[in-house]
């Protein structure tokens, strides 16, 4: 049997076969369970078919709700735009960890507070930052920038002091002010590496977004999930995690895309 | 060989994992409750023993589970549990919406000022215009805000609603002097009314009998084996008798609940003082059986049916029944979800439980 | 104080501190060297090469003494001091001709000021960019001017690396091993490419190696550095220059250099002259014969002249 042979080379149509594999016994799990459940109780909620799940996505997605909006679209754009500029504020977590990483007297001044900041569970912050920042915008998109805010920092602040010095010397034998070494030099170097960091912290994003607009909120993916739980509407929730997810995968294969062609020096073996 | 190894153990575990617990002697009701204040006796009864005393009394084992609100909702729709402490709007847009049979067992109380609308600056109801509200959107509390914006004839369309959790209502909105508007329950109402500046213009001994706090028990469980009913039935209404006189137990009974509760004794009297408890069997039978309950319940159906709570697809509150003692029933006669049975109150009023 | 010497290390000691206490790794280093010389830094390890590139590219400070570069003390690392490191000497984000113009464009705008004025930067660019594309192609990596360094084998990356810091037309090009990595045919192929490289500019080379054949094959001027030596005193700690020599064969030398029988002796000589522990020279007998040479010793350390038994 290959599967535990080191040097097994499973060919393109395994590959996909045993990549789908697992999808396929969930959605089999699933429809089992929802169809037993349906025969005991034909309105159950808990459980909802494919059937009554495609109707609730289309009925949010593509049909009017009272208010005249479509609600997918609508709860997406209020989301995307929590999560966008919270990602926004990361560039200067970026730059922190850049300036820290290099400059001593920066790394002095933050390392340590950003150590244990970077431990303190966001969270739990959260009735202090309601309290601080408002119920508005602020407050959510305060949530998901801390909460991610100081991982990115300290990796930001690892790669840049992992540089090899000879490139620093290099730099300034070139002519290099110290700037022009952090700007053109490290920064550079390390953005990819930096970018993977981010993308890998998209998850936390999401789930900060979500617990953000749980609280409070009035439009929103994560608000929308939380209300339609006052009446057990699984046949929204369901599609809208579906949703979130799929989002957040295409966001990462995006970026992921992204770091590939824009960085075409960073092939195995650089240095 | 290996990986057979593994989906032997797997096999094992599934096995195991699915083979039914051996027969008990006597059967085991599970029954969440949530914290609030006309269920707690529901808690002094599970720790005092009473409860223990009438399921043996009826050959059973209850076990009372401690649960948030809406996660108990949830396991009792799902079937987690055998019976589940609601109101009685839950109780339509959740297990009936869902399928399950309900049937309400015990109308404990209707909140009479548990529930209020809270206003900064002086803002009255005709003030609410425009305003920004926050509140639990789909709870109580947004039906409250609903009958008293109906009744000032204005309507939804006209106040912006926040959806805020009921964990962090109560600080955010005494934080945020921005905030103008907020509608919650007790003990949130307490916390908000304490500070300075702030009045409460609407609450719910407004509406009187509208707002129901329920036993409720799946109706199938409950036909199998009256027992479950019975034993509730009795316990409920020895801890309220005990509650409701003077005296050292009395107080002790009600300091356990207060502390339970996370309040302080006097906190918890006067919360008690906006319950309208149904302290008898009889006062509790009278209004199960009376024609109010009815003209109050249609209030709630339609509120839930407007907001899209019965289901998406539901084209009136008809889409399945509510029936009473008396026999009428609501909505559709043939899909009765929501069953208010005065038979175990009755037993209890004629002491003969 | 107007200079004939392009550097000199004038009583420059350098100690570190560690757990232990104070290191001494440099003990009295003296040395002036001409412009245009081909100076080969050989030591055992541990002896302080590094140390003392780092003190003339300014990385470092001398714990006592001044090191001067063309007659003014030796400031941090600049643009008149080029460097080759073994690796990480170039940048893996920047293509071979971004590489070897890095510094021209530096040296041109500044970090915004190339945003203020996009058409003179493009400009200058691009003369630039003509510029160090000759250079490359006159070393023979013309077609290599696009790629990147995680691309180039590990040759190629040491000839980039040599164009990048020639361009700048330092004062004194720096070499920290820079061949030590590579395999014997490429390494004597660089060998012989630095050589053709001094030929044409005529450069100051300061080149640190481990490899005696090396030093001896590039070198016009051969400086020992070692660790191994004796004095008067009971105790000594630091390196000190054991050999200040022209070597001989001319310079630059024909490649029959290597094979020559004349390159044994010379070799078994240089050895003995403090890179290997058991052959341990006393102070007295350095050999210090090339003519710009020059110490101080203390009285402590020469004794009475007499070689202690």
């Amino acid at each position: 049997m290959g599967f535990f042979n080191l040097l097994a080379k499973p060919g393109p149509k395994m590959s996909w076969g045993l990549g789908l594999c697992l999808f396929l016994l969930a959605l089999i799990a699933y429809v089992a369970v929802a169809e037993s459940r349906h025969r005991e109780n034909p309105d159950d909620k808990v459980v909802p078919t494919f059937a009554k799940m495609v109707d609730g996505f289309y009925s949010v997605a593509f049909e009017k709700d009272r208010n005249e909006e479509y609600r997918l679209w609508v709860d997406t754009w209020a989301s995307f735009k929590r999560v966008g500029i919270a990602a926004l504020f990361l560039i200067f977590a970026v730059l922190l960890g850049l300036h820290m990483g290099l400059f001593p007297y920066w790394e002095s001044l933050f390392l340590k507070f950003m150590l244990f900041f970077d431990k303190v569970p966001a969270l739990a912050l959260l009735p202090i930052l309601f309290i601080a920042f408002g119920l508005g915008e602020t407050s959510k998109i305060a949530l998901i920038t801390i909460g991610v805010f100081p991982t990115i920092t300290l990796d930001t602040y690892l790669r840049a002091k992992n540089i090899a010095g000879e490139q620093i010397m290099k730099g300034l034998t070139l002519g290099a002010t110290h700037a022009e070494i952090a700007y053109r030099i490290v920064l550079p170097q390390i953005l990819p590496d930096v970018l993977d960091t981010i993308r890998l912290n998209f998850k936390a994003m999401i789930l900060f977004l979500i617990a953000a607009e749980a609280v409070s909120s009035d439009v929103g993916l994560g608000y929308r999930i939380f209300l339609v739980r006052r009446y057990l509407a699984m046949d929204i929730i369901i599609p809208y995690v579906i949703w979130i997810s799929l989002l957040a995968f295409l966001a990462d294969a995006g970026l992921r895309w992204f770091i590939q062609k824009k960085f075409r020096w960073r092939m195995q073996g650089a240095g | 060989m290996k990986f057979r190894l593994i989906f032997v153990f797997l096999l094992c575990g599934l096995v195991l994992a699915h083979s039914p617990e051996p027969p008990a002697k006597a059967k085991t009701y599970k029954v969440a409750w949530s914290v609030y204040v006309g269920w707690m006796p529901w808690d002094y009864a599970g720790h005092s023993g009473i409860l223990k005393k009438w399921a043996d009394k009826y050959g059973i084992n209850i076990e009372l589970v401690r649960m948030d609100y809406i996660p108990s909702v949830e396991a009792y729709v799902a079937g987690q549990v055998d019976a589940c402490v609601m109101t009685n709007m839950e109780c339509l847009d959740m297990p009936a919406a869902s399928g399950i049979d309900s049937t309400a067992l015990i109308v404990g109380d209707y909140s009479n000022g548990n529930d209020a609308i809270l206003t900064r600056d002086n803002i009255d109801i005709k003030g609410l215009k425009g305003k920004q509200i926050s509140l639990v959107e789909l709870s109580v509390s947004h039906y409250l805000l609903s009958r008293c914006l109906t009744m000032n004839g204005l309507k939804e369309k006209d106040v912006n609603l926040i959806n805020t959790s009921d964990a962090d209502i109560a600080p955010i909105f005494l934080s945020n002097s921005s905030q103008k508007v907020v509608v919650t329950w007790n003990p949130m109402v307490m916390q908000v009314e304490q500070a300075p500046g702030i009045n409460k213009i609407f609450t719910s001994a407004d509406i009187p009998g509208e707002v129901l706090d329920l036993m409720v028990v799946n109706t199938k469980t409950l036909q199998a084996d009256p027992a479950l009913g019975k034993a509730l039935t009795g316990a409920w209404f020895e801890v309220l008798a005990l509650i409701s006189k003077r005296g050292p137990e009395t107080d002790k009974a009600l300091e356990f609940m207060a502390s339970s509760a996370g309040c302080s004794a006097v906190e918890f009297k006067n919360q008690l003082k906006t319950t309208a408890m149904f302290w008898t069997p009889q006062a509790a039978l009278d209004f199960t059986t009376s024609e109010e309950i009815r003209t109050k319940m249609e209030f709630v159906r339609q509120f839930c049916f407007d907001k899209g709570l019965l289901g998406e697809g539901s084209d009136s509150a008809d889409i399945f029944g509510v029936s009473y003692p008396g026999g009428e029933v609501q909505g559709n006669k043939n899909k009765v979800r929501m069953r208010f049975d005065a038979s175990f109150v009755k037993m209890a009023a004629e002491g003969s439980l | 104080m107007s200079s004939d010497f392009i550097l000199e290390f004038h009583d420059v000691y350098k100690s570190y501190d560690d757990l232990s206490g104070t290191k001494l790794v440099l003990n009295d280093i003296d040395l002036q060297v001409r412009k245009g010389e081909f100076i080969t830094l050989l030591g055992p390890s541990g002896c302080g090469k590094s140390t003392m590139l780092r003190l003339i590219l300014g990385s470092e400070k001398p714990s006592k003494g001044t090191v001067m570069i063309d007659g003014l003390p030796a400031e941090g690392p600049s643009r008149d001091r080029g460097i080759v490191y073994q690796k990480y000497s170039l940048f893996p984000h920047l293509t071979v001709l971004d590489n070897v113009i890095f510094g021209l464009d530096l040296e041109q705008f500044s970090q915004f000021s190339r945003y203020l004025q996009p058409a003179k930067y493009r400009r200058e660019r691009k003369k630039h960019q003509e510029r160090g594309a000759a250079m490359l192609e006159r070393m023979g990596l013309g077609h290599a001017l696009y790629k990147y360094p995680h691309q180039l084998s590990g040759g190629m990356r040491q000839r980039v690396a040599i164009a990048q810091a020639m361009i700048m037309e330092p004062k004194i090009l720096l070499m920290d091993e820079p061949f030590g990595a590579l395999d014997d045919n490429s390494r004597t192929d660089m060998q012989l490419f630095i050589l053709e490289q001094w030929e044409r500019t005529h450069m100051t080379v300061f080149f640190v190696t481990h490899d005696l054949v090396e030093a001896l094959f590039l070198g016009s001027r051969l400086l020992v550095l070692s660790q191994y030596y004796t004095t008067a005193k009971d105790h000594n700690e630091g390196s000190k220059i054991v050999t200040d020599r022209e070597v001989p064969g001319g310079f630059p030398k024909p490649t029959s250099f290597k094979n020559s029988p004349h390159l044994k002796e010379l070799l078994n000589e240089v050895r003995r002259s403090g890179l290997d522990p058991e052959f341990a020279r006393h102070i007295t007998e350095f050999d210090l014969s090339h003519r710009d040479a020059m110490r101080t010793v203390t009285p402590e350390e020469w004794g009475n002249g007499q070689k202690e038994q």
